[in-house]
C-alpha cells in the first residue's frame, strides 16, 4: 500500500493526461464531495415557434383569454369582469414590480391568509380601512404584504444562491491511494451534456473516455489520416481580432521514442490553420463593421481596406471550415472562442453549407482566459483542457476557516447594523474648555483694543498672568502663544503698556520661534510701551535684559521725545508747504507773462480760424443722430427767437 | 382621411392637440399652420378650441376627453377651464379632476365606449372617468408599458399599438376593447403612437414624418375610408393622395 502511494505520488509529479490516466489511479477515483450539487442539464430548450402573423385584417380578435392571469373565458363579458377583478389588477402590479403573477387558487389563499392577519392584528387602522368596504384595500393591503415578504425572502436566499450558484469549471475527485488532501480535477467541458447530467457517473464515463496511445509513425502521411479520422479527435478555433486559428487534435496520444529510450506522450494534430487578416481599426479598435453599423459608413482608405479583409477573412474561414466538414462532423467536442457579433457571424451565420451551427451540443467556450487566436495558443489551450490538476490543499483547514467566516458573517447580518461610531474630536475636559472661551475672550479684546474691558476680564475670571492661548496647535498661536506676544504683534501700544503693568504679563515668556514679545513689536510706539513699562515697573521686576527691552525710558519722557518730534515732523511739513506754494506762484507767473506776450504776439501762424459752421461740426462730432437732431432743433429755436427779439 | 401635420416643427401632434368626435382642442401656438390643418378638415363639423391646460401647450397630454366629456388635470386654471366651457358644445362635461398622475393623456386611452387605463390610477379618477366620459374602465398596460395613453391611440372604429406588443396581448386587448387592434409606429418608426398622431371616426392627423406605409396602415385600421376598397370617395382624390404620399 505504502509503495502505491509512493508510486502514485512520483506519478502525480508527471503531467497527468486526462485520456490517458494511470490503471491505478483510474481504479481508485471517486468524486471528491458526494453531496455535490446535482449539475443542470444544459438542454436548449426548444424555443417556442412563434405562430405566423397571418395577414393582418381588420378584425376582432376573440381571443376572450388573459395571459398574464393565465386563464381563459367564454365570451368577453366574463373577460371584461375579470379584467376588473382584483386579482388582475394584483398581478398587473405584481408584474410591473417583476414579482410573479398569482393563478386564482394562490390569490385566493393569498387573501384569505391576508383576511386573517388582518384579524389577528385587530388594529383600528385596519378597521378603519375595512369600513371603507370596497376590494381596494384590501388589495393594497396584500400588495404591501406581497412587498415585505419579497423582501424578507430575498434577504433569506441571498447567501444560498450566492454559495450555490457558481458551477466551478473544474470537477474534483480524489482517490484513495492519494493522501486525503490531495484532490485532482478535471475541466467539465470535456464532458458531453448528458455526462454532465449524471454527475454521479462521471467518474465511470472518465474511464470510458480512456484511449491507448499510439506509437508515433514515420511512414507516409496517408495512413496516419485514416487512422485519426477514427480515432476521437476535437476541435478547437478561435477568432477575434483578425487573428483566426483552427486546429483538430486527436485525444489519443502519441508516443515519442525519444533518445535514451525515454516515452514521450504528444498531442497529435490532425490538422491546425490560422489566418491573419488586418480588420480591426488601429487605436480607436472594435473591428469596422460594427463600426460602420453604429456610426455609419467610413470612407478612408483604411476603411476600405479592412472592409475588404473582413470578407476575405470570413472566405478564408468557411472555406477552411468547409475543407474540415467531414473531421468536423466526427469531432467529439467543439472548442470554440468567437466573441462578439461579427466574429460569431463569422462562424454561425447563415449561409450556404454551414458547418458550424450555433445550437451544436458539442460546442464549448474556454472554461479559462485565452490569449490571441495563434497556433500555439490553441495547443496551450488543448494542454490546459487535457491536463489533470493536482491541488493539495488541506480541506479540513478550508472548512473551518469557511464556517468561522460564515459565523461570523451571520452574527453581522443578526446584529442590527449599528451605526459605526463616527470619528469624533476627542472630549475637550472642562478647564480645557474654559481656556478655550478665555482664548477667544481675550484675543477679541486685544484685537479691539478693549484695555478696560480685558482688564475687567482678566480680573473677573482670575487669569494667571501666565496664561496661554488654548489649542497650541492653530498657526496664530504658534506665533503669539500669550496675550502680550499678541498685542505686540498687533502693534497695539497701550494693550502692551495695560498688560505689562496692570495685569502683569511675562515679558521673558518665548514663543515656538524662541522670541519674546517686545521681538514682535512692528513699530516704534509699541517698543517705547515695552521701554515704558521697564521704567515703570523697575529693573527688579523682570530680567528686562532676558526679555530684550532696550534702556527704560519714563512715560514723561517718551512723550515729550514724541511731543518734540511731532513738532519737528510739523514743522519739515510746514516748509515743504511753503516752498510749494512758492513754486507754483512762480510758475503761475511765468504762465502769464508767457501768454501776454504770446498775445501781443499776434495770431500764430498754422492755427485757422474756425468758422461757425466748422464749429458746431465740431461739437456735435461723436453724437448719435437723435442727440445731434436734438441740438439742432433747439438750436433753430434759439435762432427763432433771437429773429423775433431784434424784429420786434 | 389621414392627413399629416407639424406643430411648431414637431412631428407629435397628439401633444399638441386632441381630437374627438364632438369637438377638438389645439394649442396655442405660433404654427397657424398646424391649426389651419384642423380647420381645413374641421370646420362647420365640430367646434375646435384653441386652449392652453395649466399654462402649457401640451394640451394632448394633459387633457383626455371624448364625445361625452373633457377631463383636465387640477393644474388647470380657472379661466382656462371657463374658456373650455365656452368654447365647447353643451353636451359636453367638462370636468377637473384630482389625480396624481396629472398627465391625463398620458395615462388614460379611450374612444367613446372603453378606456384602459393606468394600473395606479385613482379609483375615484375611475369612477370619474366613467361617468363624464361614460366609458367602462380597464386597468391594462400596453406592451408591458403603463402609459396606455400615450403608447395607444384609439377610436370607435380601431386602435393602433406599441409597435412591439406581442400578438397575443393584441388579440386580448382587442377582444376586450371590442375594436381592431394592429401594432404600428408614427412618424417614421416612432413607438409612441398616442402622442404622434390624433384620430377619430372620420380623421386621422398624424405628424409630418409619418410614412405612407404607416398612413396606409392607419386609415385600414381606423376605416378612414378611401383606402378601403369600396370606400365612398375611391378614385376621386385618389391624385391628391398618390401627390400626399411624396
Amino acid at each position: 500500500m505504502a509503495v502505491d502511494t509512493a508510486r502514485l505520488e512520483e506519478l502525480l509529479k508527471r503531467p497527468l493526461y486526462v485520456y490517458d490516466l494511470p490503471q491505478e489511479l483510474l481504479e481508485t477515483l471517486s468524486p471528491k464531495n458526494a453531496n455535490q450539487q446535482p449539475v443542470d442539464a444544459e438542454q436548449p430548450e426548444p424555443t417556442p415557434i412563434e405562430p405566423e402573423v397571418a395577414a393582418q385584417e381588420a378584425a376582432i380578435a376573440t381571443s376572450t383569454q388573459c395571459s398574464l392571469c393565465r386563464v381563459s373565458y367564454q365570451n368577453v363579458q366574463e373577460q371584461r369582469s375579470h379584467v376588473r377583478s382584483d386579482h388582475h389588477r394584483y398581478n398587473l402590479k405584481a408584474q410591473l414590480r417583476g414579482n410573479a403573477p398569482l393563478d386564482e387558487i394562490q390569490f385566493v389563499k393569498a387573501v384569505g391568509e391576508l383576511d386573517e392577519s388582518i384579524s389577528g392584528s385587530e388594529s383600528s387602522e385596519s378597521e378603519d380601512e375595512e369600513a371603507d368596504g370596497s376590494g381596494n384595500t384590501t388589495l393594497a393591503a396584500l400588495l404591501k404584504k406581497q412587498a415585505k415578504l419579497s423582501q424578507a425572502t430575498e434577504e433569506e436566499t441571498e447567501p444560498a444562491v450566492k454559495r450555490g450558484s457558481p458551477k466551478h469549471p473544474l470537477f474534483w475527485l480524489s482517490s484513495s491511494k492519494l493522501p486525503s488532501n490531495t484532490s485532482l480535477g478535471v475541466y467539465r467541458t470535456i464532458f458531453s451534456a448528458v455526462e454532465q447530467a449524471e454527475p454521479d457517473h462521471l467518474v465511470d464515463s472518465l474511464r470510458r473516455k480512456q484511449l491507448a496511445p499510439i506509437k508515433a509513425r514515420t511512414n507516409n502521411a496517408s495512413a496516419q489520416q485514416d487512422t485519426s479520422a477514427l480515432s476521437p479527435h476535437i476541435f478547437m478555433c478561435m477568432i477575434g481580432g483578425g487573428h483566426f486559428a483552427a486546429m483538430l487534435v486527436s485525444l489519443a496520444p502519441e508516443i515519442h521514442r525519444k533518445q535514451g529510450g525515454v516515452d514521450e506522450r504528444q498531442a497529435r494534430v490532425i490538422a491546425h490553420k490560422t489566418f491573419h487578416r488586418y480588420t480591426t481599426r488601429r487605436k480607436q479598435g472594435g473591428s469596422q463593421s460594427a463600426s460602420d453599423a453604429s456610426r455609419g459608413a467610413a470612407h478612408s482608405a483604411g476603411s476600405s481596406l479592412r472592409r475588404y479583409n473582413e470578407a476575405a477573412l470570413e472566405k478564408d474561414v468557411r472555406d477552411l471550415l468547409a475543407d474540415w466538414r467531414q473531421m468536423i462532423d466526427s469531432a467529439e467536442l467543439l472548442f470554440i472562442r468567437a466573441t462578439g457579433k461579427t466574429n460569431r457571424k463569422t462562424l454561425f451565420g447563415q449561409y450556404d453549407g454551414q458547418v458550424l451551427r450555433q445550437n451544436d451540443p458539442r460546442i464549448r467556450g474556454f472554461p479559462f482566459n485565452t490569449r490571441r487566436a495563434t497556433q500555439s495558443e490553441l495547443m496551450r489551450c488543448f494542454k490546459e483542457l487535457t491536463r489533470v490538476k493536482v491541488s493539495e490543499v488541506d480541506e479540513a483547514a478550508l472548512a473551518a476557516a469557511a464556517a468561522a467566516a460564515e459565523a461570523k458573517r451571520q452574527a453581522e447580518t443578526s446584529k442590527p447594523s449599528t451605526p459605526r461610531p463616527q470619528p469624533q474630536k476627542p472630549k475637550l475636559s472642562p478647564e480645557e474648555e474654559a481656556a478655550q472661551l478665555h482664548t477667544t475672550q481675550i484675543q477679541a479684546f486685544i484685537r479691539r483694543s478693549k484695555i478696560p474691558a480685558l482688564m475687567s476680564y482678566i480680573t473677573n475670571n482670575s487669569i494667571p498672568s501666565t496664561f496661554t492661548f488654548q489649542s497650541t496647535d492653530s498657526p496664530q498661536n504658534f506665533r503669539c502663544p500669550s496675550p502680550l506676544h499678541f498685542a505686540a504683534n498687533l502693534n497695539a501700544a497701550p494693550v502692551v503698556l495695560a498688560l505689562l503693568t496692570r495685569a502683569g504679563s511675562d515679558p521673558i515668556a518665548v514663543n515656538s520661534e524662541g522670541r519674546t514679545p517686545f521681538e514682535l513689536a512692528g513699530d516704534r510706539a509699541t517698543r517705547d510701551a515695552f521701554r515704558i513699562a521697564r521704567h515703570e515697573l523697575g529693573e527688579s521686576k523682570w530680567d528686562w535684559n532676558a526679555a530684550k527691552v532696550p534702556s527704560p525710558v519714563s512715560k514723561a519722557d517718551a512723550d515729550s521725545r514724541a511731543e518734540r518730534e511731532r513738532k519737528a515732523a510739523e514743522e519739515e511739513e510746514k516748509d515743504r508747504r511753503k516752498a510749494d506754494m512758492d513754486r507754483i506762484k512762480q510758475e503761475d507767473a511765468e504762465r502769464a507773462a508767457q501768454q501776454a506776450s504770446s498775445k501781443s504776439g499776434g495770431r500764430t501762424l498754422g492755427t485757422v480760424e474756425k468758422t461757425a459752421a466748422e464749429k458746431r461740426d465740431e461739437e456735435t462730432r461723436g453724437m448719435t443722430p437723435e442727440m445731434r437732431m436734438r441740438l439742432e432743433r433747439e438750436r433753430r429755436a434759439r435762432a427763432a427767437e433771437e429773429r423775433m427779439r431784434r424784429s420786434k | 382621411m389621414a392627413v399629416r401635420a407639424q406643430f411648431e416643427n414637431s412631428n407629435e401632434v397628439g401633444v399638441f392637440s386632441l381630437l374627438t368626435n364632438s369637438y377638438a382642442v389645439v394649442a396655442v401656438g405660433a404654427s397657424e399652420n398646424f391649426y389651419s390643418v384642423f380647420e381645413a378638415e374641421l370646420q362647420d363639423v365640430i367646434p375646435i378650441c384653441h386652449a392652453t391646460i395649466a399654462g402649457t401647450r401640451l394640451v394632448g397630454r394633459l387633457a383626455v376627453g371624448n364625445k361625452n366629456g373633457l377631463l383636465v388635470p387640477t393644474t388647470t386654471t380657472d379661466q382656462e377651464l371657463q374658456h373650455l366651457r365656452n368654447t365647447l358644445p353643451d353636451s359636453v362635461k367638462i370636468q377637473r379632476i384630482e389625480e396624481r398622475l396629472s398627465a391625463l393623456g398620458n395615462v388614460i386611452c379611450c374612444n367613446d365606449h372603453v378606456a384602459l387605463v393606468h394600473p395606479d390610477l385613482e379609483r375615484e379618477t375611475e369612477e370619474i372617468l366613467a361617468d363624464v366620459l361614460g366609458v367602462e374602465v380597464f386597468r391594462q398596460t400596453v406592451a408591458d408599458n403603463v402609459l396606455t395613453g400615450s403608447y395607444m391611440a384609439l377610436s370607435n372604429q380601431g386602435g393602433i399599438v406599441h409597435p412591439k406588443t406581442s400578438v397575443r396581448d393584441q388579440d386580448e386587448l382587442s377582444s376586450l376593447l371590442q375594436v381592431p387592434l394592429v401594432a404600428g409606429s408614427v412618424n417614421r418608426g416612432s413607438s409612441v403612437v398616442g402622442a404622434g398622431m390624433v384620430v377619430n371616426d372620420w380623421l386621422a392627423i398624424t405628424g409630418l414624418d409619418t410614412t405612407a406605409t404607416e398612413l396606409s396602415v392607419i386609415e385600414s385600421v381606423f376605416r378612414l375610408g378611401e383606402m378601403a376598397p369600396g370606400g365612398a370617395s375611391a378614385g376621386v382624390n385618389k391624385e391628391s393622395i398618390v401627390e400626399s404620399f411624396y
